[in-house]
Protein backbone atom coordinates (compact mmCIF):
# COMPACT_ATOMS: atom_id res chain seq x y z
CA UNK A 1 0.00 0.00 0.00
CA UNK A 2 1.49 3.37 -0.95
CA UNK A 3 0.35 6.54 -2.02
CA UNK A 4 -1.69 5.19 -4.50
CA UNK A 5 -3.85 3.40 -1.89
CA UNK A 6 -7.43 4.11 -2.47
CA UNK A 7 -9.69 4.08 0.33
CA UNK A 8 -12.63 2.24 -0.70
CA UNK A 9 -16.03 3.29 0.80
CA UNK A 10 -16.29 -0.60 1.84
CA UNK A 11 -13.90 0.42 4.82
CA UNK A 12 -16.33 3.34 6.06
CA UNK A 13 -17.60 1.92 9.32
CA UNK A 14 -21.79 1.56 9.45
CA UNK A 15 -22.32 3.97 11.40
CA UNK A 16 -20.49 6.59 9.01
CA UNK A 17 -22.70 5.55 6.35
CA UNK A 18 -25.53 5.89 8.17
CA UNK A 19 -24.69 9.48 9.43
CA UNK A 20 -23.72 10.33 6.47
CA UNK A 21 -27.18 9.73 5.04
CA UNK A 22 -29.54 10.88 7.92
CA UNK A 23 -27.39 13.91 8.74
CA UNK A 24 -26.96 16.21 5.89
CA UNK A 25 -30.74 15.20 4.97
CA UNK A 26 -31.70 15.68 8.10
CA UNK A 27 -30.06 19.27 7.80
CA UNK A 28 -31.22 20.42 4.87
CA UNK A 29 -34.69 19.24 5.51
CA UNK A 30 -34.38 21.46 8.46
CA UNK A 31 -33.53 24.27 6.36
CA UNK A 32 -36.39 23.68 3.70
CA UNK A 33 -38.75 23.30 6.60
CA UNK A 34 -37.87 26.86 7.46
CA UNK A 35 -37.93 28.79 4.66
CA UNK A 36 -40.92 26.95 3.19
CA UNK A 37 -42.95 27.19 5.94
CA UNK A 38 -41.86 31.37 6.35
CA UNK A 39 -42.92 31.58 2.98
CA UNK A 40 -46.19 29.62 3.36
CA UNK A 41 -48.44 29.24 6.04
CA UNK A 42 -49.51 25.68 6.58
CA UNK A 43 -52.72 26.84 7.30
CA UNK A 44 -53.24 27.71 3.67
CA UNK A 45 -50.95 25.06 2.17
CA UNK A 46 -52.63 22.30 4.28
CA UNK A 47 -56.45 24.07 4.10
CA UNK A 48 -58.32 20.85 2.99
CA UNK A 49 -57.04 18.73 5.71
CA UNK A 50 -58.22 18.67 9.43
CA UNK A 51 -54.03 19.39 10.64
CA UNK A 52 -52.50 21.70 13.29
CA UNK A 53 -50.08 24.31 12.23
CA UNK A 54 -47.89 21.91 14.47
CA UNK A 55 -48.61 19.16 12.61
CA UNK A 56 -48.29 21.01 9.09
CA UNK A 57 -44.77 21.76 10.35
CA UNK A 58 -43.89 18.27 11.82
CA UNK A 59 -45.19 16.63 8.56
CA UNK A 60 -43.66 18.85 6.24
CA UNK A 61 -40.43 18.20 7.97
CA UNK A 62 -40.76 14.57 7.84
CA UNK A 63 -41.65 14.92 4.08
CA UNK A 64 -38.18 17.25 3.12
CA UNK A 65 -35.81 14.55 5.17
CA UNK A 66 -37.47 11.77 3.58
CA UNK A 67 -36.55 13.78 0.15
CA UNK A 68 -33.24 14.61 1.21
CA UNK A 69 -32.02 11.28 2.50
CA UNK A 70 -33.17 9.85 -1.23
CA UNK A 71 -30.24 11.56 -2.82
CA UNK A 72 -28.28 10.67 -0.24
CA UNK A 73 -28.53 7.20 -0.55
CA UNK A 74 -27.81 7.57 -3.65
CA UNK A 75 -24.91 9.46 -3.77
CA UNK A 76 -23.71 6.52 -1.33
CA UNK A 77 -24.64 3.77 -4.16
CA UNK A 78 -22.76 5.43 -6.69
CA UNK A 79 -19.97 6.54 -5.23
CA UNK A 80 -18.81 2.85 -4.67
CA UNK A 81 -15.84 2.22 -5.75
CA UNK A 82 -15.60 0.40 -9.42
CA UNK A 83 -13.59 -1.62 -10.95
CA UNK A 84 -10.80 0.00 -12.80
CA UNK A 85 -10.80 -0.59 -16.18
CA UNK A 86 -8.27 -2.34 -18.46
CA UNK A 87 -6.32 1.03 -19.42
CA UNK A 88 -5.80 1.77 -16.12
CA UNK A 89 -5.00 -1.62 -14.84
CA UNK A 90 -2.35 -1.78 -16.80
CA UNK A 91 -0.32 1.09 -15.23
CA UNK A 92 -1.61 -0.01 -11.46
CA UNK A 93 -0.02 -3.53 -11.71
CA UNK A 94 3.21 -2.83 -11.76
CA UNK A 95 3.37 -0.58 -8.97
CA UNK A 96 1.34 -3.77 -6.65
CA UNK A 97 4.22 -5.78 -7.49
CA UNK B 1 2.62 9.63 44.92
CA UNK B 2 3.68 6.45 42.99
CA UNK B 3 0.43 5.88 40.88
CA UNK B 4 1.17 6.98 37.84
CA UNK B 5 1.47 4.22 35.84
CA UNK B 6 4.87 3.21 34.85
CA UNK B 7 4.15 1.15 31.80
CA UNK B 8 4.64 2.29 28.44
CA UNK B 9 1.03 1.28 25.79
CA UNK B 10 1.70 0.13 23.05
CA UNK B 11 2.54 2.96 20.40
CA UNK B 12 0.72 3.91 17.23
CA UNK B 13 2.30 6.93 15.87
CA UNK B 14 2.97 5.76 12.81
CA UNK B 15 0.76 7.12 10.43
CA UNK B 16 -0.12 3.85 8.91
CA UNK B 17 -1.76 2.67 12.36
CA UNK B 18 -3.56 5.58 12.65
CA UNK B 19 -5.14 5.60 9.10
CA UNK B 20 -6.06 1.86 10.35
CA UNK B 21 -7.34 2.95 13.57
CA UNK B 22 -10.37 5.18 11.83
CA UNK B 23 -12.07 2.41 9.59
CA UNK B 24 -11.64 -0.17 12.97
CA UNK B 25 -14.65 -1.13 14.98
CA UNK B 26 -15.14 1.75 17.18
CA UNK B 27 -13.82 0.63 20.61
CA UNK B 28 -15.70 2.24 23.32
CA UNK B 29 -14.32 4.97 25.21
CA UNK B 30 -14.19 5.15 28.81
CA UNK B 31 -12.85 8.47 29.59
CA UNK B 32 -10.92 9.16 32.89
CA UNK B 33 -12.05 12.08 35.12
CA UNK B 34 -10.02 15.13 35.24
CA UNK B 35 -9.62 17.97 37.59
CA UNK B 36 -8.01 21.08 36.72
CA UNK B 37 -8.26 24.52 35.79
CA UNK B 38 -9.71 23.64 32.56
CA UNK B 39 -12.00 21.05 33.56
CA UNK B 40 -13.22 23.61 36.15
CA UNK B 41 -14.21 26.08 33.17
CA UNK B 42 -15.25 23.24 31.34
CA UNK B 43 -17.73 22.41 34.46
CA UNK B 44 -18.70 25.45 34.86
CA UNK B 45 -19.72 26.32 31.44
CA UNK B 46 -21.48 23.42 31.32
CA UNK B 47 -23.62 24.10 34.56
CA UNK B 48 -24.00 27.39 33.05
CA UNK B 49 -25.34 26.44 29.70
CA UNK B 50 -27.85 23.63 31.02
CA UNK B 51 -28.64 25.93 33.73
CA UNK B 52 -29.68 28.48 31.12
CA UNK B 53 -31.15 26.01 28.49
CA UNK B 54 -33.82 24.16 31.31
CA UNK B 55 -34.95 27.40 33.43
CA UNK B 56 -35.31 30.05 30.62
CA UNK B 57 -38.07 28.68 29.34
CA UNK B 58 -39.61 29.30 32.68
CA UNK B 59 -38.99 32.84 32.75
CA UNK B 60 -41.38 35.22 32.14
CA UNK B 61 -41.67 38.52 30.88
CA UNK B 62 -44.68 41.00 31.14
CA UNK B 63 -46.73 37.95 31.92
CA UNK B 64 -45.51 35.95 29.11
CA UNK B 65 -42.78 33.50 28.48
CA UNK B 66 -39.85 35.34 28.11
CA UNK B 67 -38.55 33.13 24.98
CA UNK B 68 -41.21 31.71 23.30
CA UNK B 69 -41.07 30.50 19.22
CA UNK B 70 -44.77 29.88 19.46
CA UNK B 71 -44.49 28.61 15.88
CA UNK B 72 -48.47 27.63 15.88
CA UNK B 73 -49.59 31.06 16.05
CA UNK B 74 -46.07 31.68 13.63
CA UNK B 75 -44.47 34.36 16.07
CA UNK B 76 -41.84 34.67 18.46
CA UNK B 77 -41.36 36.26 21.64
CA UNK B 78 -37.92 37.08 22.57
CA UNK B 79 -38.15 39.81 25.23
CA UNK B 80 -39.88 42.57 25.02
CA UNK B 81 -39.97 41.51 21.08
CA UNK B 82 -42.30 39.76 18.89
CA UNK B 83 -41.13 38.50 15.63
CA UNK B 84 -43.54 37.74 12.62
CA UNK B 85 -42.94 35.88 9.43
CA UNK B 86 -41.88 38.88 7.81
CA UNK B 87 -39.03 39.31 9.74
CA UNK B 88 -37.32 36.15 8.35
CA UNK B 89 -34.35 38.63 7.52
CA UNK B 90 -33.22 38.61 11.26
CA UNK B 91 -33.29 35.13 11.28
CA UNK B 92 -31.40 34.92 8.42
CA UNK B 93 -28.66 37.88 9.86
CA UNK B 94 -28.69 36.22 12.77
CA UNK B 95 -27.44 32.80 11.54
CA UNK B 96 -24.75 34.67 9.48
CA UNK B 97 -23.95 36.43 12.11
CA UNK B 98 -23.21 32.93 13.80
CA UNK B 99 -21.20 31.61 11.35
CA UNK B 100 -18.87 34.28 11.34
CA UNK B 101 -18.77 34.46 14.81
CA UNK B 102 -17.22 30.85 14.47
CA UNK B 103 -15.03 31.78 11.66
CA UNK B 104 -13.84 34.55 13.93
CA UNK B 105 -13.61 32.79 17.02
CA UNK B 106 -12.14 29.56 15.57
CA UNK B 107 -9.20 31.46 13.96
CA UNK B 108 -8.65 33.16 17.48
CA UNK B 109 -8.37 30.19 19.44
CA UNK B 110 -9.01 27.19 17.71
CA UNK B 111 -12.02 25.02 19.01
CA UNK B 112 -12.63 26.90 21.53
CA UNK B 113 -16.55 26.29 20.81
CA UNK B 114 -15.84 22.82 21.04
CA UNK B 115 -14.82 22.21 23.76
CA UNK B 116 -16.85 24.18 26.24
CA UNK B 117 -20.05 25.60 24.61
CA UNK B 118 -20.86 22.71 21.99
CA UNK B 119 -24.47 21.02 22.82
CA UNK B 120 -22.63 17.63 21.82
CA UNK B 121 -19.87 18.49 24.60
CA UNK B 122 -22.23 19.76 27.09
CA UNK B 123 -24.64 17.03 26.91
CA UNK B 124 -22.03 14.40 26.53
CA UNK B 125 -20.45 15.73 29.82
CA UNK B 126 -23.72 15.55 31.91
CA UNK B 127 -24.10 11.81 30.82
CA UNK B 128 -20.52 11.41 31.69
CA UNK B 129 -21.12 12.59 34.97
CA UNK B 130 -23.96 10.19 35.21
CA UNK B 131 -22.42 7.31 34.02
CA UNK B 132 -19.32 7.91 36.64
CA UNK B 133 -22.20 8.68 39.49
CA UNK B 134 -23.96 4.98 38.77
CA UNK B 135 -20.44 2.85 37.48
CA UNK B 136 -17.44 4.26 39.33
CA UNK B 137 -14.33 5.47 37.64
CA UNK B 138 -13.24 4.13 34.39
CA UNK B 139 -11.08 1.67 35.61
CA UNK B 140 -14.40 -0.01 37.75
CA UNK B 141 -16.08 0.51 33.89
CA UNK B 142 -14.00 -1.35 32.62
CA UNK B 143 -13.48 -3.64 34.07
CA UNK B 144 -17.73 -4.39 34.36
CA UNK B 145 -17.64 -4.19 30.61
CA UNK B 146 -15.58 -7.23 30.17
CA UNK B 147 -17.65 -9.20 32.82
CA UNK B 148 -20.49 -11.39 31.90
CA UNK B 149 -23.71 -10.62 32.73
CA UNK B 150 -24.36 -10.36 35.94
CA UNK B 151 -27.17 -8.89 38.95
CA UNK B 152 -24.76 -6.01 39.81
CA UNK B 153 -23.66 -5.50 36.05
CA UNK B 154 -27.69 -5.39 35.22
CA UNK B 155 -28.59 -3.15 38.33
CA UNK B 156 -25.68 -0.83 37.42
CA UNK B 157 -26.86 -1.04 33.81
CA UNK B 158 -30.11 -0.58 33.99
CA UNK B 159 -29.98 2.34 37.06
CA UNK B 160 -27.73 4.37 34.66
CA UNK B 161 -29.90 3.83 31.20
CA UNK B 162 -32.64 4.65 33.74
CA UNK B 163 -31.12 8.14 34.47
CA UNK B 164 -30.16 8.60 30.82
CA UNK B 165 -33.64 8.20 29.56
CA UNK B 166 -35.14 10.46 32.45
CA UNK B 167 -32.58 13.39 31.60
CA UNK B 168 -32.83 12.99 27.75
CA UNK B 169 -37.04 12.84 28.25
CA UNK B 170 -36.89 15.71 30.52
CA UNK B 171 -34.36 17.70 27.89
CA UNK B 172 -37.27 16.63 25.23
CA UNK B 173 -39.78 18.37 27.20
CA UNK B 174 -38.05 22.11 27.76
CA UNK B 175 -36.72 21.66 24.34
CA UNK B 176 -41.04 21.35 22.87
CA UNK B 177 -41.59 24.30 25.64
CA UNK B 178 -39.61 26.63 24.04
CA UNK B 179 -42.38 25.84 21.29
CA UNK B 180 -45.54 25.69 22.83
CA UNK B 181 -45.82 27.56 26.24
CA UNK B 182 -44.50 25.36 28.84
CA UNK B 183 -46.17 25.85 32.05
CA UNK B 184 -49.32 23.88 29.49
CA UNK B 185 -46.91 21.10 28.68
CA UNK B 186 -45.89 20.90 32.85
CA UNK B 187 -49.86 21.25 33.80
CA UNK B 188 -50.44 18.21 30.96
CA UNK B 189 -47.86 16.22 32.93
CA UNK B 190 -49.85 14.56 35.52
CA UNK B 191 -52.21 13.47 32.90
CA UNK B 192 -49.60 12.74 29.94
CA UNK B 193 -52.31 14.61 28.08
CA UNK B 194 -49.77 16.65 25.78
CA UNK B 195 -50.94 17.13 22.05
CA UNK B 196 -50.02 14.53 19.86
CA UNK B 197 -47.08 16.60 18.14
CA UNK B 198 -46.00 17.65 21.33
CA UNK B 199 -45.65 14.43 22.32
CA UNK B 200 -44.16 12.88 19.69
CA UNK B 201 -41.13 15.44 19.61
CA UNK B 202 -40.51 15.24 23.34
CA UNK B 203 -40.12 11.71 22.86
CA UNK B 204 -37.90 12.46 19.31
CA UNK B 205 -35.72 14.82 21.05
CA UNK B 206 -35.72 12.89 24.26
CA UNK B 207 -34.08 9.98 21.96
CA UNK B 208 -31.36 11.85 19.92
CA UNK B 209 -30.41 13.22 23.00
CA UNK B 210 -30.13 9.63 24.73
CA UNK B 211 -28.86 8.21 21.15
CA UNK B 212 -25.90 11.46 20.72
CA UNK B 213 -24.67 11.98 24.17
CA UNK B 214 -25.07 8.74 25.72
CA UNK B 215 -23.96 6.45 22.91
CA UNK B 216 -22.61 8.00 20.08
CA UNK B 217 -20.66 11.20 21.54
CA UNK B 218 -17.10 11.61 20.35
CA UNK B 219 -18.36 9.74 16.87
CA UNK B 220 -20.78 13.07 16.65
CA UNK B 221 -17.94 14.73 16.64
CA UNK B 222 -15.62 13.25 14.27
CA UNK B 223 -18.52 11.90 11.11
CA UNK B 224 -21.56 14.41 11.81
CA UNK B 225 -19.21 17.82 12.82
CA UNK B 226 -18.64 19.82 9.26
CA UNK B 227 -16.59 21.70 11.61
CA UNK B 228 -13.94 18.95 12.45
CA UNK B 229 -13.43 18.84 8.85
CA UNK B 230 -12.76 22.86 7.78
CA UNK B 231 -11.42 23.47 10.74
CA UNK B 232 -7.99 23.45 9.09
CA UNK B 233 -8.84 26.06 6.31
CA UNK B 234 -9.69 28.77 9.46
CA UNK B 235 -6.47 27.89 11.25
CA UNK B 236 -3.27 29.38 10.65
CA UNK B 237 0.09 29.54 12.77
CA UNK B 238 -1.31 31.71 15.28
CA UNK B 239 -4.16 29.91 15.69
CA UNK B 240 -4.44 28.91 19.91
CA UNK B 241 -3.89 25.60 19.25
CA UNK B 242 -3.57 22.52 22.06
CA UNK B 243 -0.33 21.23 21.68
CA UNK B 244 2.58 18.85 22.96
CA UNK B 245 5.70 20.19 23.36
CA UNK B 246 7.77 17.66 21.51
CA UNK B 247 10.82 19.30 21.61
CA UNK B 248 10.69 18.77 25.65
CA UNK B 249 9.00 15.86 26.02
CA UNK B 250 10.95 13.43 23.75
CA UNK B 251 12.51 10.93 24.11
CA UNK B 252 9.79 9.65 26.11
CA UNK B 253 10.13 6.99 28.51
CA UNK B 254 8.95 5.69 32.11
CA UNK B 255 11.74 6.62 34.69
CA UNK B 256 11.57 7.28 38.54
CA UNK B 257 10.42 10.13 40.24
CA UNK B 258 13.97 10.58 41.75
CA UNK B 259 16.02 9.86 38.54
CA UNK B 260 17.70 12.55 36.33
CA UNK B 261 16.03 12.11 33.15
CA UNK B 262 19.13 13.89 31.34
CA UNK B 263 20.92 11.65 32.71
CA UNK B 264 18.66 9.00 31.27
CA UNK B 265 18.72 10.68 27.98
CA UNK B 266 14.84 11.12 28.18
CA UNK B 267 12.42 14.25 27.80
CA UNK B 268 9.84 15.46 30.36
CA UNK B 269 7.44 12.86 29.20
CA UNK B 270 7.23 9.68 31.78
CA UNK B 271 5.08 7.92 28.99
CA UNK B 272 2.10 7.45 31.47
CA UNK B 273 -0.52 7.61 29.12
CA UNK B 274 -2.56 9.32 31.04
CA UNK B 275 -3.10 12.04 28.54
CA UNK B 276 -4.85 9.46 25.95
CA UNK B 277 -6.78 8.25 28.57
CA UNK B 278 -8.57 11.41 29.82
CA UNK B 279 -9.18 12.00 26.13
CA UNK B 280 -13.09 12.27 25.10
CA UNK B 281 -11.98 11.17 21.57
CA UNK B 282 -9.29 8.90 22.13
CA UNK B 283 -6.40 10.53 20.18
CA UNK B 284 -2.82 10.62 21.80
CA UNK B 285 -2.39 14.42 21.65
CA UNK B 286 1.33 13.50 21.33
CA UNK B 287 0.98 12.38 17.63
CA UNK B 288 0.03 15.94 16.60
CA UNK B 289 -2.79 18.53 15.94
CA UNK B 290 -5.29 15.73 14.37
CA UNK B 291 -8.93 16.63 13.39
CA UNK B 292 -11.13 14.71 16.06
CA UNK B 293 -9.17 16.65 18.55
CA UNK B 294 -11.81 18.91 20.02
CA UNK B 295 -9.69 20.98 21.93
CA UNK B 296 -11.35 19.99 25.62
CA UNK B 297 -7.91 20.49 27.11
CA UNK B 298 -8.56 17.91 29.39
CA UNK B 299 -4.97 16.28 28.39
CA UNK B 300 -3.45 19.68 29.55
CA UNK B 301 -5.00 19.55 32.87
CA UNK B 302 -3.96 15.66 32.84
CA UNK B 303 -0.46 16.04 32.11
CA UNK B 304 -0.06 19.08 34.54
CA UNK B 305 -1.24 16.60 37.52
CA UNK B 306 1.67 14.29 36.09
CA UNK B 307 4.34 17.11 35.71
CA UNK B 308 3.35 18.47 39.38
CA UNK B 309 3.99 14.65 40.99
CA UNK B 310 7.46 13.89 38.94
CA UNK B 311 8.54 17.64 40.27
CA UNK B 312 8.97 19.01 36.43
CA UNK B 313 7.69 22.49 35.33
CA UNK B 314 4.01 22.44 34.16
CA UNK B 315 2.89 22.59 30.45
CA UNK B 316 4.34 20.08 28.61
CA UNK B 317 1.01 19.98 27.06
CA UNK B 318 -0.96 23.45 26.45
CA UNK B 319 -2.47 26.23 24.96
CA UNK B 320 -0.02 27.36 22.57
CA UNK B 321 0.66 28.30 18.51
CA UNK B 322 2.25 26.82 15.94
CA UNK B 323 4.75 30.09 15.77
CA UNK B 324 5.67 30.33 19.18
CA UNK B 325 6.37 26.27 18.91
CA UNK B 326 8.23 27.21 16.32
CA UNK B 327 10.19 30.14 17.91
CA UNK B 328 8.63 32.72 16.27
CA UNK B 329 6.29 35.81 17.19
CA UNK B 330 2.56 34.99 17.63
CA UNK B 331 0.63 38.05 16.71
CA UNK B 332 -2.96 38.16 17.45
CA UNK B 333 -4.19 41.08 15.26
CA UNK B 334 -3.47 39.71 11.92
CA UNK B 335 -5.61 40.91 8.74
CA UNK B 336 -7.65 37.72 8.73
CA UNK B 337 -8.66 38.40 12.17
CA UNK B 338 -9.43 41.92 11.84
CA UNK B 339 -11.47 41.07 8.24
CA UNK B 340 -13.77 38.39 10.41
CA UNK B 341 -14.22 41.22 13.37
CA UNK B 342 -15.19 43.94 11.50
CA UNK B 343 -17.61 41.91 9.12
CA UNK B 344 -19.27 40.73 12.28
CA UNK B 345 -19.23 44.32 14.07
CA UNK B 346 -20.74 45.55 10.73
CA UNK B 347 -23.85 43.14 10.93
CA UNK B 348 -24.41 43.08 14.20
CA UNK B 349 -24.53 46.57 14.07
CA UNK B 350 -26.56 46.84 11.64
CA UNK B 351 -28.97 44.34 12.92
CA UNK B 352 -29.60 46.11 15.93
CA UNK B 353 -30.14 49.05 14.23
CA UNK B 354 -32.80 47.27 12.24
CA UNK B 355 -34.09 45.59 14.49
CA UNK B 356 -34.61 49.28 16.57
CA UNK B 357 -35.87 50.97 13.89
CA UNK B 358 -38.47 47.86 12.70
CA UNK B 359 -41.45 49.43 12.02
CA UNK B 360 -44.18 48.25 14.30
CA UNK B 361 -46.93 48.37 11.73
CA UNK B 362 -46.85 46.07 8.40
CA UNK B 363 -49.53 46.28 5.71
CA UNK B 364 -49.83 43.53 3.47
CA UNK B 365 -51.95 44.18 -0.18
CA UNK B 366 -53.53 41.39 -1.90
CA UNK B 367 -55.16 42.18 -4.79
CA UNK B 368 -58.56 40.73 -5.44
CA UNK B 369 -57.94 37.59 -7.97
CA UNK B 370 -60.98 37.09 -9.62
CA UNK B 371 -61.19 40.00 -11.97
CA UNK B 372 -59.25 43.27 -12.93
CA UNK B 373 -61.85 45.82 -12.51
CA UNK B 374 -65.58 46.02 -11.83
CA UNK B 375 -67.55 48.35 -13.88
CA UNK B 376 -69.86 49.69 -11.02
CA UNK B 377 -72.69 50.60 -13.26
CA UNK B 378 -72.64 54.36 -12.89
CA UNK B 379 -69.77 55.43 -15.17
CA UNK B 380 -66.78 54.42 -12.62
CA UNK B 381 -64.46 51.18 -11.87
CA UNK B 382 -63.43 49.48 -9.09
CA UNK B 383 -60.70 47.88 -7.97
CA UNK B 384 -60.89 45.30 -4.82
CA UNK B 385 -57.80 44.73 -2.58
CA UNK B 386 -57.89 42.59 0.98
CA UNK B 387 -55.62 44.99 3.06
CA UNK B 388 -53.47 42.77 6.01
CA UNK B 389 -53.02 45.03 8.81
CA UNK B 390 -50.20 43.69 10.95
CA UNK B 391 -49.91 45.52 14.39
CA UNK B 392 -46.13 44.55 15.74
CA UNK B 393 -46.21 46.90 18.62
CA UNK B 394 -46.93 46.42 22.25
CA UNK B 395 -50.06 48.76 22.29
CA UNK B 396 -52.74 48.17 20.77
CA UNK B 397 -53.70 50.71 18.40
CA UNK B 398 -56.21 52.06 15.96
CA UNK B 399 -55.48 53.76 12.36
CA UNK B 400 -56.51 55.62 9.04
CA UNK B 401 -56.06 54.69 5.97
CA UNK B 402 -56.07 56.74 2.49
CA UNK B 403 -54.59 56.59 -0.98
CA UNK B 404 -52.25 58.34 -2.91
CA UNK B 405 -51.25 58.28 -6.62
CA UNK B 406 -54.35 59.23 -8.95
CA UNK B 407 -56.74 61.82 -8.72
CA UNK B 408 -59.75 61.45 -7.60
CA UNK B 409 -59.89 57.99 -6.21
CA UNK B 410 -62.88 57.20 -3.57
CA UNK B 411 -61.72 54.83 -0.90
CA UNK B 412 -64.09 52.81 0.05
CA UNK B 413 -63.35 50.65 3.62
CA UNK B 414 -65.97 48.07 4.91
CA UNK B 415 -65.31 49.16 8.11
CA UNK B 416 -66.52 52.29 10.75
CA UNK B 417 -62.96 51.75 12.64
CA UNK B 418 -59.62 49.96 11.95
CA UNK B 419 -58.43 48.74 15.14
CA UNK B 420 -55.79 45.89 15.46
CA UNK B 421 -54.61 44.59 19.32
CA UNK B 422 -51.00 44.48 19.68
CA UNK B 423 -50.04 41.40 17.95
CA UNK B 424 -53.17 41.08 16.16
CA UNK B 425 -53.52 40.80 11.95
CA UNK B 426 -56.54 41.95 10.75
CA UNK B 427 -57.99 41.32 7.61
CA UNK B 428 -59.64 45.06 5.43
CA UNK B 429 -61.20 44.24 2.27
CA UNK B 430 -61.44 47.84 0.45
CA UNK B 431 -62.33 49.02 -3.17
CA UNK B 432 -61.29 51.93 -4.49
CA UNK B 433 -63.66 54.04 -7.39
CA UNK B 434 -62.39 56.32 -9.73
CA UNK B 435 -63.38 57.47 -13.25
CA UNK B 436 -62.18 55.80 -16.19
CA UNK B 437 -61.59 58.93 -18.34
CA UNK B 438 -59.12 60.23 -15.87
CA UNK B 439 -56.42 56.81 -16.56
CA UNK B 440 -54.01 57.05 -18.44
CA UNK B 441 -52.75 54.00 -18.62
CA UNK B 442 -53.84 50.23 -18.17
CA UNK B 443 -51.94 50.03 -14.89
CA UNK B 444 -51.49 52.74 -12.92
CA UNK B 445 -49.11 52.92 -9.56
CA UNK B 446 -51.19 54.00 -6.11
CA UNK B 447 -49.68 54.29 -2.75
CA UNK B 448 -51.78 52.74 0.55
CA UNK B 449 -50.98 54.30 3.35
CA UNK B 450 -51.89 53.40 6.82
CA UNK B 451 -51.27 55.85 9.92
CA UNK B 452 -52.01 55.00 13.84
CA UNK B 453 -54.65 58.02 15.13
CA UNK B 454 -52.68 57.92 18.58
CA UNK B 455 -49.10 57.88 18.00
CA UNK B 456 -46.55 59.20 14.92
CA UNK B 457 -46.53 56.12 12.80
CA UNK B 458 -47.32 54.93 9.29
CA UNK B 459 -46.48 53.31 6.79
CA UNK B 460 -46.72 53.54 2.95
CA UNK B 461 -47.42 50.46 0.58
CA UNK B 462 -47.40 50.56 -3.26
CA UNK B 463 -50.35 48.97 -5.34
CA UNK B 464 -51.82 48.79 -8.82
CA UNK B 465 -54.98 49.94 -10.16
CA UNK B 466 -56.08 48.48 -13.21
CA UNK B 467 -58.50 49.51 -15.62
CA UNK B 468 -59.52 49.85 -19.37
CA UNK B 469 -57.67 50.68 -22.50
CA UNK B 470 -57.34 54.31 -22.42
CA UNK B 471 -59.51 55.61 -25.28
CA UNK B 472 -57.16 58.33 -26.66
S1 LIG C 1 2.33 13.87 27.69
FE1 LIG C 1 2.04 14.04 29.89
S2 LIG C 1 0.22 12.86 30.36
FE2 LIG C 1 0.83 12.32 28.28
S3 LIG C 1 2.09 10.49 28.55
FE3 LIG C 1 3.47 12.21 28.57
S4 LIG C 1 3.67 12.75 30.70
FE4 LIG C 1 1.89 11.44 30.57
S1 LIG D 1 -6.33 15.60 22.58
FE1 LIG D 1 -6.61 16.70 24.50
S2 LIG D 1 -7.72 18.54 23.96
FE2 LIG D 1 -7.89 17.16 22.24
S3 LIG D 1 -9.80 16.09 22.59
FE3 LIG D 1 -8.20 14.84 23.48
S4 LIG D 1 -8.08 15.49 25.61
FE4 LIG D 1 -9.24 17.03 24.54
Amino acid sequence: MGENQVISTEDTPTIQKVIAVMWPSFLVAGMETIVFFTLFDPQYVFMDYDVTRTGAYSIGFFLFWGFAILPCVLTMYFARPCKPCAVYKDELEPQDK
Amino acid sequence: MNEIPQTAPAKATDTETVEQDLYQKRKKIYPREVHGIFAAMRVAGVAGLLGFYYLMPWILWDGRQAILFDLPERKFYILGMVFWPQDFIYLTLLLVVAALSLFFFTALAGRLWCGYACPQTVWTEAFLWIERKVEGSRQKQMKRDQRSMDLEKFSKKFLKHFLWLAFALFTGFTFVGYFTPIRELAAAIPTLDFGGWEAFWILFYGFATYGNAGWLREQVCIYMCPYARFQSAMFDKNTLIISYDEKRGEPRGARKKSADPQALGLGSCVDCSICVQVCPTGIDIRDGLQYQCIGCAACIDACDEVMDKMGYAKGLIKYTTQNRLDGDHTSIFRPRIILYASILLAIVVGTIIGIINRSPIDLDIIRDRNSLFRETGIGTIENVYTLKVINKDVVDHAYNLSVDGIEGMKLHIQKDRIFAESGAVIELPVSIEMDPDKLTQRTTEIFFKLETIDADMSITEEARFLGPLPMN
